[in-house]
């Protein structure tokens, strides 16, 4: 008998939250929010939200308001399958975000197909993701190998210059594919290719990895993961005195460490894809001003600014293709992106074709800048 | 050669932490029979006390330590008079799952508060490490081992040398004989589970700088703690000291010369062998296993 | 009403769901509940019916579900042989029962070791069983590909009268599988309760020092009750690996085996609609408390509703209903009153 009253009780309760009326516009946002990774899900989604805003407060699109529903995806690829498939199924969003790293957003593609909704890819790195045959794959972040060949033209700016390079990733998706394409660019302008050492996501003490780099006689350590272990590697690279000079990849930023800055004399390189300290030297310099005047207001974490773009971008292209589309319906949205054109915070948003003939990705082109951090203090190296 | 004191330098300091979370569980573990899924939790507590402090209040490193510590000790009695003295008669079952209850509210009372963000506590100490001849340590680092030297010794005397110290283990060697005695033994359990709780905070406390501070780093820790509750026999507080020291050890030898990814499995795989060899531990002097 | 009969209707009303309730959303709420409910009940022959603390449940169920995934999208992986040993992609039936047994063989193991200590070390063995496989599961990368997780594992198919072969991958059907796998090992463990090795488990629950001395062969039946329990969750596992069709090492963290081990405890541990009940309950708890509060504070009242279960009901839910609708309970399943410590 309880059994059967659970159930009325389960499908009343059901019934009652479907049956909201559809006043506004939904947009999918699937981000980790807790986890390993935690901190630079929260970023996007923050830039994400601010995007919403913004277009809210210009009136919306096809005269209705945007509203974000925003699932955590946890920091893992199962989580983020069950997070896209509440956004589809439960809240029916015609076109979603997300899902941070490689790995979740390769986990949700699949699902992509067989509901059939488009997702904006904002940070996912790996190259398998548009080359895979999943026409339903929206690319707005480079792929670890743009993002090394861009690195390539500033290499000669680093005196003195690299001559060995080794690299500590985490051993997923996003880590390994970075490691695999910088060998790759670097070893083609003849830098020697020292140790590559791996950790799991979750891992905080990387002494024996950063012991074993220590014995390798290399100039420089690249470092592909989460700003969370960006942050322990740097601190626990200091405290072994470490000789190699860091340079992170993939967009992460240690933010706290401008507050607790490391010992003096030590410096570190981030790749970014957006350097709010020259916001004015980014390719559309008043569309960054909006942003970063928005996320100023909120007082929220300003090294935040290098990742919450890609979710204030995202959204900015969603809306965009909705605008185009006519109609918040996902094949309709779909169809639309490859028209979709805009000036974002990063730079120009335009889709080319890749992948497999007849079922291509979507991919586009942005860019890339480096910036030093030394004693709290950020500046171009 | 430089390699292993640097690793043996590592071990000793991460093993006076360890010793502390062991300490603090087998008494409870072994004394009191409570599998308790908190400890884990009251070491994030200490951690994240630290971070409100020092980060937060701006106030004292020192001081802030202190605080947790007394924080931890008050949760820890709270928790033992409200969930566990109602249930002091019933099978280890049924405590076990109130400390699971427990476990998943305060870990996520932790989250709701701070977020799932991971935060930084931020060192008084210099950022520089002091070398001496081939090995380097932070400042920081040698202060955890000085405090948990320290700790050791004060818990040892307490125990062994007040009268306190004799009512715990008079009631930890035959609970109905010392309560025959006029020992308060629902007093002592109390004292007991308040004290581990504030040893896990302290912990806590002093690796938050370390490593950083976040809702789940209680997890991992609670299963080492047993871990070392396990090498060390349950009860034994001598044995969970050593256990605490020779777990940090094989973990650091273990990364540096085996495998840096499975560190965090070498606890496990010594409790299994330590069970499959010799199940009452080390240096429990008599165990009835079970 | 006898017991038989409630749970032939509930199974009846269970199987006719998805023609009601159209919900795809909800329909895979509860496939994936069920398949706890099948982690559960199989942890409830170890915890009720032998009194052990397993709480490393989660290892035989993600065992299950990887061993299972592995099988059915092949591998190979170098072991330090000549050659690299090299496994084809089998029929997926093939990879379940291969799941299954290879789940019951570390049973096997497991009981073996784990039941020269018992109660406290015991419990203690199970987690770092647990934890141990989770890094191998993360770190050994070359097999089971780590954090980045083994993807498009084939779903499970059967033979239907009139369309041949199909794939079970729309949410109905999963539910189905997932029913029609639940009602067979509810009733295998039915069964096993009820028979003399049944009766002998319950004996060396009850007073094992008695049981061994009228002869009760003790250690041998504790190992075969693994062996079952592992085997079962195997089950659950690997089915789990084909509803979901994602498995990474998180399948082992502690969490699940938590969550096995309230809905074993609150439901009622020792009878056999316990994990059922408690499964339902807390399986579905966390859904329905959605959009009501953040996620945090959802599972805060989670934790809080386990500790007042285990303090208002201490034998669980369904002895206390059963005691209030004074429903049959066979005697093996009746739970005694106390003895005092």
């Amino acid at each position: 008998m309880i059994k059967h009253m659970w159930m009325a009780v389960l499908a009343a309760l059901f019934a009652a939250a479907t049956a909201q009326a559809q006043e506004t516009i939904k947009i999918g946002v699937n981000e980790p929010l807790t986890g390993a990774v935690a901190a630079s899900g929260t970023y996007v989604t923050n830039g994400a939200r601010i995007g919403a805003e913004v277009v809210n407060s210009r009136g919306g699109v096809l005269g209705k308001k945007i509203e974000l529903v925003i699932e955590d995806n946890k920091s893992n690829p199962k989580e983020a399958v069950d997070a896209a498939e509440k956004l589809i199924l439960r809240d029916k969003v015609p076109v979603m975000i997300g899902a941070w790293s490689s790995t979740f957003t390769l986990a949700v593609m699949p699902k992509l197909i067989e509901y059939g909704v488009p997702l904006i890819v904002e940070t996912s790195s790996s190259g398998k993701i548009t080359v895979s045959g999943n026409p339903w794959v929206f690319r707005i972040s480079p792929t670890s190998e743009m993002e090394a060949v861009a690195f390539l033209e500033k290499l000669s700016s680093f005196n003195p210059p690299i001559k060995k390079a080794d690299f500590l990733s985490v051993n997923n998706d996003f880590g390994r594919g970075a490691a695999a394409e910088f060998a790759k660019a670097l070893a083609s302008k003849g830098v020697k290719i020292g140790v590559t050492e791996t950790m799991t996501p979750e891992a905080t003490d990387l002494s024996a990895q950063l012991a074993a780099i220590k014995k390798s006689d290399g100039d420089a350590l690249f470092v592909t993961t989460g700003v969370e272990q960006v942050t322990l590697v740097i601190k626990q690279a200091a405290e072994q005195r470490l000789t190699q000079r860091i340079i992170t990849t993939g967009g992460a930023f240690p933010d706290q460490m401008i507050a607790n800055a490391g010992p003096a004399g030590m410096a570190s390189y981030h790749i970014l894809f957006f350097s709010p300290w020259s916001a004015d030297k980014a390719k559309y310099p008043d569309v960054a001003k909006v942003y970063v005047d928005e996320w100023n207001k909120k007082k929220w974490e300003f090294a935040g600014l290098t990742e919450g773009f890609r979710g204030y971008d995202a959204v900015m292209t969603a809306v965009e293709a909705i605008k185009i589309a006519g109609k918040a319906e996902p094949d309709a949205i779909r169809q639309a992106l490859w028209k979709t054109k805009l000036h974002g915070v990063n730079g120009d948003i335009a889709f080319i074709k890749q992948g497999p003939e007849g079922k291509e990705s979507g991919q586009s082109v942005p860019n890339v800048y480096i910036v030093m951090l030394k004693e709290g203090k950020v500046t171009q190296p | 050669m430089d390699q292993i004191l640097q690793h043996g330098l590592n071990g000793v300091v991460l093993g006076g932490t360890y010793a502390l979370l062991g300490i603090g569980l087998t008494l409870v573990f072994g004394i009191m029979r409570v599998v308790n899924f908190t400890h884990g939790e009251l070491y994030a507590f200490g951690a994240y006390l630290a971070y409100l402090f020092v980060a937060l209040l701006h106030l004292d490193f020192f001081l802030s330590i202190a605080l947790a510590a007394l924080a931890g000790f008050a949760l820890g009695a709270v928790i033992e008079l409200v969930l566990l003295r109602p249930l002091r008669t019933d099978d280890i079952d049924t405590v076990m799952l109130v400390m699971i209850g427990a476990w998943i509210a305060l870990q996520n009372g932790e989250q709701f508060v701070w977020g799932g963000v991971a935060k930084l506590v931020p060192s008084p100490f210099a950022q520089e490490p002091l070398v001496f001849g081939p090995v380097s340590v932070l400042p920081l680092r040698l202060f955890v081992l000085a405090v948990t030297l320290v700790l050791l010794v004060a818990f040892y005397l307490l125990i062994d040398r007040t009268r306190l110290g004799m009512a715990m283990r008079a009631t930890f060697q035959d609970r109905d004989t010392a309560a025959l005695m006029g020992v308060d033994v629902k007093g002592i359990y109390t004292l007991t589970f308040a004290l581990g709780s504030s040893l896990a905070a302290i912990a806590g406390a002093l690796l938050g700088p370390i490593f950083l501070v976040n809702p789940t780093m209680g997890n991992l820790v609670g299963l080492k703690a047993f871990a070392i509750v396990i090498l060390g026999g349950l009860g034994n507080i001598t044995g969970a000291t050593i256990g605490g020291f020779v777990l940090a050890l094989v973990e650091e030898f273990g990364a540096g010369y085996l495998s840096s990814e499975y560190r965090d499995a070498f606890g496990f795989v010594v409790i299994i062998a330590v069970l499959a060899l010799r199940p009452q531990g080390f240096f429990a002097l008599k165990g009835r296993v079970g | 009403m006898s017991a038989r009969v409630f749970n032939l209707l509930f199974v009846a009303l269970a199987a006719s769901l998805p023609l009601w309730m159209r919900d795809p959303y909800l329909l895979a709420i509860l496939s994936s509940t069920g398949i706890f409910i099948i982690a559960a009940i199989s942890l409830n022959l170890l915890l009720g019916f032998t009194g052990q603390l397993s709480l490393g449940h989660a290892a035989f169920f993600g065992i299950g579900a990887y061993t299972s995934a592995l099988l059915s999208l092949g591998f190979d992986v170098d072991i330090g042989l000549p050659s690299p040993v090299v496994v084809d992609p089998k029929p997926v039936w093939v990879a379940f029962f291969g799941a299954v047994a290879v789940s019951g063989l570390f049973g096997f193991l497991i009981g073996k070791l784990a039941f020269r200590v018992r109660g406290a070390y015991f419990v203690i063995v199970t987690i770092a069983f647990a934890e141990v496989m989770r890094m191998v599961a993360l770190n050994w990368v070359d097999l089971t590909e780590g954090p980045m997780a083994l993807n498009n594992i084939p779903p499970l198919s059967i033979w239907w009268p009139g369309s041949g072969l199909i794939a079970l991958v729309t949410k109905p059907q999963a539910y189905w599988l997932v029913l029609a796998v639940g009602v067979v090992c509810y009733f295998l463990v039915a069964h096993m309760v009820r028979s003399r090795i049944g009766r002998a488990l319950v004996a060396l629950r009850e007073n094992e020092p008695l049981a061994r001395s009228v002869g009760v062969r003790v250690t041998h039946y504790l190992v075969v009750a693994t062996v079952v329990s592992a085997a079962i969750a195997g089950a659950a596992g690997a089915l789990y690996a084909h509803c979901v069709r994602i498995v990474d090492p998180d399948v082992f963290l502690f969490i699940y085996t938590v969550t096995m081990v309230i809905m074993v405890v609150s439901g009622g541990k020792g009878t056999l609609a316990g994990p059922v009940v408690g499964g339902l309950i807390f399986g579905l708890m966390p859904q329905a408390l959605r959009g009501t509060a953040p996620p945090e504070v959802q599972w805060i009242i989670y934790g809080i509703g386990i500790i007042l279960i285990v303090f208002f009901l201490p034998r669980g839910i369904v002895p206390a209903f059963a005691d209030l609708a004074r429903l049959r309970v066979p005697q093996a399943l009746r739970r005694p009153a106390k003895v005092a410590p």
